[in-house]
């Protein structure tokens, strides 16, 4: 013990000193630690995680970025397909358009036709009935200054369809 | 001859000087107290200054000191492990940056040789210094051994929290590898010897630390103030020029000593940390 106080002694190592240095050496050691270490370490922390945050964000936005251009591209052959549908069924739907119409109007001509030939056929023969008439009386006239008699309603009548088969024929 | 003001031939001594010597109770006031109190300050005030606002994107001094935290967080994670680091940090970075900053602080000139002494020439001039105002904090054998045994205390507790005392003792006195039956009975009083060794050594461990570091900042000391009064026996102004000079390699070489005894100091306490807590981590890790 003497030899070990010798030699603290030679080197001036003494209680009151040394624990002043430690006290002043904790100090030190707890200001560090609350106002530096702690602090520091934190904010690394911070920023880590801010770093890795931001890395994971910009993976999602890629990824969104990428399923939003594939929903794009997958609305888009959708609107294709719709708009060539509509397409498809706009041209169906003119053409079989254009039949009805075309069917309508051939209907109609055909209508027209049918009733300017009725028309005519009644104009025909009401004509036809009436230049019977008017040849079986001129017939019957010319008959009775030629043959200078006055004819019977029974020579008229024979006359008369004489004339009308005659005209028919 | 006003150039002898700075020149006073100092041969430091091994303990350090009390500033109030006939003051009662002030015999801890001593030149390294002194130095040490102005250590303090100096990193208390640049810490605080660079870690007052902190912002998420850092500039000038909070760049500085997180640069310096990661560096050493990253280093002493390698050393301690990752399992211990959260726990030990704030510790053994203080003792970095306590142990460099008062190395270096230690080289300004003025420290050591500004003080009382044999009145030399000029107004202020002083041939020997008997009892400097500023003497390097760790040439103080009071602050290494105070550092050491701070540290071995933490030592303790962080060691018997994480392996507990029975793990503690069966680390240092139980059969080692796969030794088992008759042959370990029959070793049994080589590991209790080795142990016994093991535990002086961790004893010896605050003795060894406070020495290695007093050792070479003393040594230090000693020889950028043998090198500046090696020429002060020259005619002025070759002593003026010797004394700037002579110890100017040297000052380069104490650069270099002050922060490799600050990594020595601190990565030996992140070594013992790790011999004596590695084993519950490599548990962790299978």
């Amino acid at each position: 013990m003497d030899a070990a106080g010798n030699v603290a002694e030679t080197f001036g190592l003494y209680w009151p000193n040394l624990i002043a240095q430690v006290i002043l050496f904790f100090i030190v050691y707890l200001v560090l630690r609350n106002f530096a270490f702690k602090p520091i370490i934190a904010m690394l922390e911070e920023r880590r995680r801010r770093i890795e945050e931001g890395q994971l964000n910009a993976e999602k936005i890629k990824q969104q970025l990428a399923e939003a251009q594939a929903k794009y591209e997958d609305i888009l052959a959708k609107a294709n397909a719709e708009a060539q549908r509509l397409i498809e069924e706009v041209k169906a739907s003119g053409e079989r358009l254009a039949e009805e119409k075309r069917q309508t109007a051939t209907t109609e001509a055909q209508d027209i036709i049918r009733r300017t030939h009725e028309a005519l056929t009644l104009e025909r023969e009401r004509t036809l009935a009436e230049l019977k008439k008017e040849v079986g009386r001129l017939v019957v006239e010319t008959t009775e200054k030629v043959t200078n008699k006055i004819l019977t309603p029974q020579d008229h009548q024979t006359i008369n369809e004489e004339t009308a088969r005659q005209i028919a024929a | 001859m006003q150039a002898q003001i700075f020149l006073a031939a100092a041969e430091l001594t091994v303990q350090p000087s009390p500033l109030f010597p006939d003051l009662p109770n002030a015999a801890f006031f001593t030149n390294s107290f002194v130095f040490t109190i102005i250590i303090a300050i100096l990193i208390l005030v640049l810490v605080r200054r660079a870690t007052r606002k902190m912002e998420l994107v850092p500039n000038g001094g909070q760049n500085f000191i997180e640069a310096l935290v990661e560096v050493l967080y990253t280093t002493f994670e390698n050393i301690v492990g990752r399992h211990m680091i959260t726990k030990v940090f704030p510790l053994i970075a203080t003792l970095f940056i306590f142990i460099c900053c008062s190395n270096w602080v230690g080289l300004i000139p003025g420290v050591g040789t500004i003080g009382w002494g044999k009145p030399g020439p000029g107004p202020w001039g002083l041939s020997e210094i008997h009892n400097p105002l500023f003497r390097p904090a760790n040439a103080d054998l009071n602050m290494t051994l105070g550092m050491a045994l701070l540290f071995m205390i933490w030592w303790l507790v962080w060691t018997l929290s994480d392996v507990g005392i029975i793990g503690f003792f069966k680390e240092n006195f139980a059969p080692k590898g796969s030794t088992k039956g008759l042959l370990a009975l029959l070793l049994m009083p080589l590991f209790i010897f080795v142990g016994c060794i093991e535990i002086l050594s961790i004893l010896l461990r605050p003795v060894s630390l406070s020495l290695r570091l007093f050792g070479n900042i003393y040594a230090g000391e000693t020889l950028l103030h043998t090198m500046t009064g090696l020429g002060l026996a020259l005619p002025f102004p070759l002593n003026w020029i010797t004394a700037v000079l002579f110890p100017l390699p040297f000052y380069f070489l104490e650069l270099l000593v002050g922060i490799l005894q600050a990594l020595v100091f601190s990565a030996l306490c992140g070594v013992y940390i790790r011999l004596s807590t590695h084993q519950s981590e490599e548990g962790t890790a299978h």
